[in-house]
């Protein structure tokens, strides 16, 4: 709790009343934050399952002694399924990062049909995942039109076999995150880059710096916020990336595009170990929690410094 | 090598006209002003000076050298903005080199002028500073440092003094004008306060709608308005001006004011001339150029502003309204009628159709 700036008498006062008027929400809160997630560790500690016939609280007569989280320490899928993440969020996100930020810069200006550019470029983020997953399914199939559009291009016959292939799958999936999740970034960079006060980019214009180095003294620190926010909430959506990718390739060829979410997906709905997926959850909540006060604490240092 | 001639100057932005045919010759290491309300071309004029507008048609010249086509960054010109535009996200030090570092200056090169900046501007123990929190006057000191680092033969301030209050801008003012002295540059300022105008410029080119005025030292435009427009526009309050109808008499040519009578005759060396102009005129004189007196224009007096040195007193009403500013306080009070007559030497006649003056032939 925060203490409230102000005479000792009254705060102990006003924070006694406070305390009682937003218990009823702060047990709201208590119920749905931290009791699933108490639930979560309670049941990750034994080797429940639906299966059981008993009910999850009663999971401590399957009590494991942690084999659960000593599982996971050697479990080979879960860790090639943590690398593929961390490789697809590698990839993906600067990619997005980049096209939105070439994109932003070029909506700053006006051209001709810019309105009507805008909402098209926008649109790919209002497409529900799961059809986006459908449309790059049926656009990567080797007779599909990405391969005739190869062939049209190269005059020969073209039939790669996209979403069989490891490498192929994978590079297919994460085209269809950069062409979801561009415009997302685009729309936040733009945002960014309009606030850039104008009178400062002319400033340096005056001074003789060319359209590049304004970019890059200018134009980049004063979005140095909007920038980690951006990259911010892509890493972690993208940590997370599931029911595009999920409808394209189920994960296969075998195991060649299964991320986290897949693999957890699969445990949960296949193999019906809870106990073991709880365990998962926790220890990638524990690591993207970290991850994220990390990246907030970035923020309020660069918030200091108002634009 | 850096004065500025402007010539046949014309901006357009789609059908309107923000500038009309402006010639304007401003000498090496002149303090020019660029004076008018706002929306009358100044800022315009400023901006295709700068390179950041480019003219409808008509030429500007540096010295001798036409600037058609030569891009901003590159005209040697020094600009001050409105609200100093600094580079809030760098130190103090970081705003003075920027300029050079663009420019690919050695370090220690940057660091040797920066220095000799800084010294020249006392900015010296502020240089490690953010600039984000620094007070108005530092700012102007930055802006200017870090446009006179590159020694731009031009200086352009585009109403640096408007965002300051009434209080400091008297110090600004100052400060301003002894820089200009250090670096003894063209400077261009662009302002809407007369106030600034008169004190620092050494001579002020008045606009209006896209027209230039009149063109002349802070007294020329004060003493000798070109038109109506200047004789309102200077001075505060602006010139008295009466309309009326030449007449003759038996003590010379006078004004003959319709209902408020005929005003004293007027002086010898203008009378020739409002003879000849055979038209309606406007009488003018300035409010401080008034005296309480037996003979002259008869009016009521509608209201009195006492601000300690000075008293304003209201006199007649809509057309016929004149102000008169008496030093200290005057007994008049409203309701009464006073005879107040303008001092000869200050009138001056305006043609009431064309609004120019009539000048003693």
């Amino acid at each position: 709790m925060r203490t409230v700036q102000a005479k000792p008498a009254l705060r102990d006062e006003g924070a006694k009343l406070g305390f009682r008027l937003t218990l009823p929400a702060q047990i709201l809160v208590l119920f749905i934050a931290v009791f699933p997630l108490l639930m979560q560790l309670y049941i990750s500690l034994t080797d429940w399952s639906p299966l059981s016939g008993t009910g999850w609280w009663n999971a401590w007569s399957m009590w494991n002694n942690f084999a659960n989280y000593t599982d996971l320490a050697v479990d080979a899928r879960f860790w090639s399924a943590l690398r593929r993440t961390a490789i697809v969020m590698i990839v993906c996100v600067p990619v997005e990062f980049l096209l939105g930020l070439a994109l932003a810069t070029l909506f700053a200006d006006e051209f001709p049909g810019k309105r009507i550019f805008y909402s098209i470029l926008l649109m790919p983020m209002m497409v529900v995942p799961a059809v986006a997953g459908y449309m790059f399914f049926m656009l990567f199939q080797s007779g599909g039109p990405v391969n005739d559009l190869l062939s049209a291009i190269s005059g020969m016959p073209v039939t790669i076999a996209w979403l069989s292939d490891p490498t192929l799958a994978l590079i297919a999936v994460m085209v269809a995150d950069i062409w979801q999740w561009t415009p997302l970034m685009f729309l936040i960079l733009l945002a960014g880059l309009v606030g850039v006060p104008e009178d400062q980019i002319k400033a340096a214009t005056l001074l003789g710096a060319n359209p590049w180095q304004r970019f890059i003294t200018i134009v980049l620190p004063k979005m140095k916020t909007i920038v980690i926010i951006a990259l911010a909430i892509r890493m972690i959506e993208n940590f997370k990336i599931f029911d595009t990718l999920y409808i394209m390739t189920g994960g296969g060829p075998g195991v060649a595009t299964e991320t986290i979410s897949v693999y957890i997906y699969k445990l949960t709905t296949q193999d019906l170990i809870w106990g073991y997926v709880a365990a998962i959850a926790l220890a990638i909540l524990i690591v993207l929690s970290i991850a994220a006060v990390f990246a907030m604490k970035r923020m309020a240092r660069a918030r200091e410094v108002p634009a | 090598m850096s004065a500025i001639h402007l010539q046949n100057l014309v901006k357009k932005f789609g059908d309107f006209t923000a500038l009309k045919t402006m010639d304007l010759a401003i000498a090496d290491g002149e303090f020019m002003a660029l004076l008018g309300p706002s929306g009358c071309g100044k800022s315009t004029t400023m901006n295709m000076i700068a390179g950041m507008e480019e003219p409808t048609s008509g030429k500007i010249l540096f010295g001798e050298r036409d600037m058609e086509g030569v891009p901003m960054g590159r005209r040697g010109v020094g600009f001050v903005f409105q609200n100093y535009a600094i580079f809030t996200h760098m130190t103090v030090r970081q705003n003075l080199a920027y300029g050079p570092r663009m420019r690919g200056a050695a370090k220690a090169e940057i660091d040797r002028r920066v220095g000799a900046i800084a010294e020249m501007l006392q900015l010296t123990p502020l240089l490690d500073r953010k600039a984000d929190r620094l007070s108005v006057n530092i700012l102007q000191r930055v802006a200017i440092g870090r446009s006179a680092i590159m020694e731009p033969a031009i200086f352009l301030l585009d109403e640096p003094l408007s965002n300051v209050d009434a209080a400091f801008r008297a110090v600004m003012r100052t400060e301003l004008k002894q820089l200009q002295r250090q670096f003894k540059q063209t400077m261009v300022y662009v302002t809407h306060d007369q106030l600034e105008a008169m004190t620092m410029a050494d001579r002020i080119a008045v606009m209006d709608h896209g027209v230039l005025q009149q063109v002349g030292t802070p007294f020329e435009v004060y003493n000798n308005p070109a038109n109506v427009f200047v004789a309102r526009f200077i001075g505060s309050p602006g010139m008295n001006l009466l309309k009326g109808r030449p007449a003759e008499s038996d003590r010379g040519l006078v004004v003959d004011l319709g209902p408020l009578g005929v005003t004293p005759p007027l002086p010898d060396a203008i009378a020739p001339a409002v003879r000849a102009a055979r038209a309606d005129v406007l009488y003018g004189f300035r409010p401080e150029q008034v005296a309480v007196s037996d003979r002259g224009l008869s009016m009521p007096v509608s209201f009195v502003e006492r601000i300690g040195a000075r008293t304003i007193v209201h006199l007649g009403e809509s057309e016929s309204a004149v102000k008169a500013v008496f030093e200290n306080d005057v007994g008049l009070a409203i309701g009464q009628t006073a005879i107040v007559a303008p001092a000869e030497s200050s009138v001056r006649v305006f043609d009431a159709a064309t609004g120019q003056a009539i000048k003693a032939g």
